[in-house]
């Protein structure tokens, strides 16, 4: 359930573009489609900012027209992580603001699984830079063109293993701490 | 000459009594001074210092020396043995050798010196030699920093302690260190030199290697300097050499500009007197010193020599122009005093415009969040 | 200021390789600097050493064992840390936070940038040489601060007092008139180290024209926080997107002019001033009431394809939650924005080209946290 009571997103895949436009036109939906015309992307209204779908091969493209020109000026890179959806790839987050018009947007791009590289997004910003590194290694995701791919956190021998992933187990103690208290994941509880 | 020390007539044998007394004193006033700045330091850092060893903490010191004592003797690897291990005893001797001049109270001394001044200048900066044998002994990077960086600052540094030094030789007309004192019964010299005394205080705390000068040292970054592998024994030979240094230029500073034994109270008052008219002096140094050390921040590498060499060496190298002419032509003295405070306000005026900015303002936002760009 | 060896010069750079242990990295750090006699020509920064996968913990933790976690990413202002992550809970569950508890929210993340920004006064002294002094003014200061932490959560740094909704329990009784005190010796110790530093020469020469960093490429590197306000830049979450109560009280934001160390250290003092004053104002209008909403489930399920980016103005920067729910008791994931990281970033465009002694001073005056770093 979102919180001005449109309908959820789930749905939306469903709706027409004309649908879309009119849901999101008291949000920045509109500039930003202007801003990204001829890039094929979707919105989705997001608990605070807007979040909008790009596709893979027009990341840096989007990022850059974004960034640059008046209308928006998104020139602070918040943050730039991953969220790992097993099945369904990898989803890299950016979130962008503008410090000129004091306004939000996250931009999402889903990677499969089995494929997941990613052009960089340094030449945009140079805050990319470290948090390119860290979601890399965490999640396993090459940024092409990255000026200094070395692991950030990780030591610098351990290129193989990626702990943000889902397959990427827990150690036993972990999970017992998890199970002492007899909880089930998604499961129905006490209220 | 006097008399020899306990009437003893040979010559040698009263040097060297001499000498091993003011070695026992040495000893005892180091700890004494260690204890007594942590204590102080304590006191400006809103804390106690020591308190549990011995009564009030007087047995800090001890408990130090006993620990240094008892500790193993490293030497890296790759040091190389001979520089190593001589550098300790290359700081440390000199600053014992200052002391043959120094006048303690009438008679004290060790021996007097026409030259008193000048030996005193000449072998107390042997210790630099120590401190980049050290530093360069050691085949550490960070000794090697700190090494070279207190020679810097040892060498910018000297030029104007010892042109300080020769303009109160001037006014004193004696570079024998007895006389000078003698020669204060009326006025101390600072009435007549108080720029050479903000410039020997300054210069003091550099040669000393004191905060804000203390860069060879300094903790937070080349944590140790030139001392960085010495432990045990030959550590404490550096810590027992810097606090000498202190008290010896201490000495040096009451007996030259604050007129030493000699006034206000002058011989007749007894040798009991003197010594604490002299403590007294030279506490006020000494007590400078570690107030400075409490309040400071430490000085960049560069900024401290071109303070040196652009501004103090200019200062003194008039000063002594200014003493030789008023000395020379015959004049009041008094002209010399009222020089050295206009120099004492330049130098303050100096030193403020090289570095002080307005206040910055505090730029307030609306409350509205609007963002100027 | 620094001066070109003739061409002659066969001259050696030199590898200086500061920390993990050092009395100067505030924390496990490791820098790697290229030095050319005092000049620094490169600095490699090597983080990780501190890393221990809060992020991964908290997917497998319920929403409220999760703010222990938070708690220790940021030591020294675990309340602001605690306060994102659970702004970010309450966000996807729907959750109203009753105005009692908002209003002590305020009042203990603006006590904890206080203690925070006291901790950067000593640690800062230290860098630039004082010995001790200002970092013992430091302690004494935090340590009126965390005894009253202590009282009211019972922990001195690691609090876990917030709660999804609201916080875990009351305050003392005596609450307005501790804060009441905390804030006059508060006062006092700002004055303290305002007197001690600002005005020093040596100080003033120390840390004037060095580190600068301009506006446009602290916002192009992703700083936040005071780093950046020194810069000139007006951006403090607190006006721009106010959570809390921040729109309803009045305070400035302290900018700087030149973007040097001088203006970081001075920066934090000012804020330090302006804290004090939304902390008056938060107790003036602080009334009584009940500190979790009345329908609080005892186990938090968030919906489900649900996401929130929460951020807030901690003490170092803007501490941000990115918060996604696929159903069920525990996040599917939790990324912590670490400003330290960011503000961290820019430690080699500051340094390049001034002095090693510089170097440390300017890692100094971006006030970082290592557990904030690496998480």
């Amino acid at each position: 359930m979102t919180t001005d009571g449109t309908t959820p997103a789930g749905d939306e895949s469903e709706a027409s573009v004309a649908e879309l436009v009119d849901t999101f036109e008291n949000t920045i939906w509109p500039s930003i489609d202007r801003v990204l015309a001829g890039v094929d992307v979707r919105p989705e209204r997001g608990v605070l900012d807007l979040i909008v779908h790009v596709p893979r091969a027009d990341v840096v493209r989007a990022l850059r027209m974004l960034k640059q020109g008046d209308e928006l000026q998104f020139n602070y890179l918040r943050s730039l992580t991953a969220v790992d959806n097993e099945a369904d790839g990898v989803d890299v987050v950016y979130h962008l603001y503008s410090i000129p018009k004091n306004i939000n947007v996250t931009v999402k791009v889903t990677l499969p699984a089995d494929d997941k590289v990613l052009e960089t997004a340094t030449t945009v910003w140079q805050a990319a830079n470290w948090l390119e590194r860290e979601t890399a290694e965490m999640f396993g995701i090459r940024f092409t063109g990255h000026p200094d791919p070395r692991t950030l956190l990780m030591p610098e021998d351990m290129t193989d293993v990626f702990p943000l992933l889902k397959s990427h187990p827990f150690a036993e103690i972990e999970l017992l701490q998890g199970e002492l208290l007899g909880h089930e994941r998604g499961a129905g509880g006490d209220e | 000459m006097s008399d020899g020390i306990f009437g003893v007539e040979n010559a040698w044998l009263d040097a060297a009594i001499r000498i091993q007394l003011i070695v026992g004193l040495m000893t005892v006033v180091v700890m004494g001074l260690i204890y007594l700045e942590r204590k102080i330091l304590a006191r400006f850092q809103q804390r106690l210092g020591p308190t549990r060893t011995g009564p009030a903490g007087l047995l800090q010191s001890v408990a130090d020396a006993l620990k240094l004592v008892g500790k193993e003797d490293l030497r890296p690897r790759n040091a190389d043995p001979w520089t190593f291990e001589l550098a300790p005893y290359l700081v440390f001797v000199p600053v014992f050798l200052g002391f043959v001049v120094v006048p303690f109270v009438a008679g004290w001394e060790v021996r007097v010196v026409e030259l008193g001044l000048i030996y005193f200048v000449s072998v107390s900066s042997l210790s630099i030699i120590g401190w980049i044998m050290a530093g360069w002994g050691s085949d550490n990077r960070y000794a090697m920093i700190g090494g070279m960086r207190a020679a810097a600052q040892a060498i910018s540094y000297e030029l104007p302690l010892v042109l300080a030094l020769i303009s109160v030789a001037m006014v004193a007309d004696s570079y024998n260190l007895e006389e000078i004192v003698q020669g204060q019964a009326a006025t101390p010299n600072i009435v007549w030199q108080p720029l050479v005394v903000v410039v020997f205080l300054i210069a003091g705390l550099a040669e000393l290697n004191r905060t804000p000068f203390d860069i060879p040292v300094g903790e937070s970054e080349v944590v140790g300097g030139p001392f960085v592998e010495y432990s045990g024994i030959r550590w404490s030979f550096f810590f027992l050499a810097e606090y000498a240094a202190l008290f010896i230029m201490s000495l040096i500073f009451a007996a030259v500009f604050l007129g030493g034994w000699a006034w206000p109270l002058g011989e007749e008052w007894g040798r009991g007197w003197q010594l604490v008219l002299v403590s007294v002096k030279a506490g006020t140094f000494m007590f400078f010193v570690f107030w400075v050390r409490a309040s400071v921040p430490r000085l960049r590498i560069d900024q401290l020599m071109s303070f040196s060499w652009k501004i103090l060496l200019p200062l003194m190298l008039v000063q002594v122009l200014i003493n030789g002419a008023v000395l020379v032509y015959g004049g009041s003295l008094w002209i010399l005093t009222i020089a050295g405070l206009v120099g004492v306000g330049v130098l303050a005026k100096l030193v403020g415009d090289a570095v002080s900015q307005p206040r910055p303002k505090v730029v307030a936002a609306s409350a509205e969040g609007e963002v100027a760009s | 200021m620094v001066t070109e060896t003739a061409p002659e010069f066969e001259t050696q750079d030199l590898l200086i390789n500061v920390g993990p242990q050092h009395p100067s990295t505030h924390g496990v750090f490791r820098m790697v600097l290229e030095v050319d006699g005092e000049v620094v020509k490169e600095l490699v920064p090597h983080i990780g050493y501190l890393h221990r996968g809060a992020e991964k913990l908290c997917e497998n933790n319920d929403f409220r064992q999760g703010v222990g976690y938070m708690d220790r990413t940021e030591y020294l202002a675990a309340h602001n840390a605690e306060l994102s992550y659970v702004m970010a809970v309450e966000a996807l569950a729907e959750l109203e936070v009753p105005a009692r508890a908002q209003w002590i929210r305020m009042i203990l993340c603006e006590l904890n940038r206080l203690s925070s920004h006291f901790m950067f006064f000593g640690a800062f002294g230290v860098d630039v040489g004082v010995f001790g002094t200002p970092f013992v003014y430091a302690w004494r200061e935090r340590e009126t601060l965390i005894d009253l932490f202590e009282e009211i959560s019972g922990d001195r740094m690691m609090y876990a007092y917030f709660r999804a909704g609201g916080l875990a329990w009351e305050v003392p009784a005596n609450f307005k008139e501790r804060v009441h005190e905390v804030l006059k010796s508060s006062r006092q110790g700002v004055k303290d180290f305002d007197g001690l530093l600002t005005e020093n020469e040596i100080f003033i020469a120390r840390t004037k024209n060095v580190g600068i960093i301009s506006a446009e490429d602290a916002i192009e590197i992703g700083m936040s926080g005071s780093s950046l306000r020194a810069s000139g830049v007006n951006l403090d979450i607190r006006k721009t997107e106010p959570y809390l109560f921040y729109d309803q009280v009045e305070f400035d934001v302290p900018l700087g002019e030149n973007g040097d160390v001088f203006d970081r250290y001075y920066v934090r003092l000012q804020e330090m001033e302006q804290s004090m004053r939304i902390i008056e104002q938060c107790l003036e209008r602080l009334e009584d009431g009940p500190i979790m909403p009345e329908k609080m489930p005892r186990m938090l399920r968030l919906p489900e394809g649900q996401e929130v980016y929460i951020r807030t103005e901690a003490p170092r920067g803007e501490y941000g939650v990115y918060l996604v729910s696929k159903g069920g008791n525990k996040p599917w994931r939790l990324k912590v924005r670490s400003a330290c990281l960011s503000n961290l970033q820019a430690l080699r465009q500051m340094s390049v080209g001034q002095y090693v002694a510089d170097a440390i001073i300017i890692l100094g005056s971006i006030d970082i946290v290592l557990s904030e770093v690496d998480r």
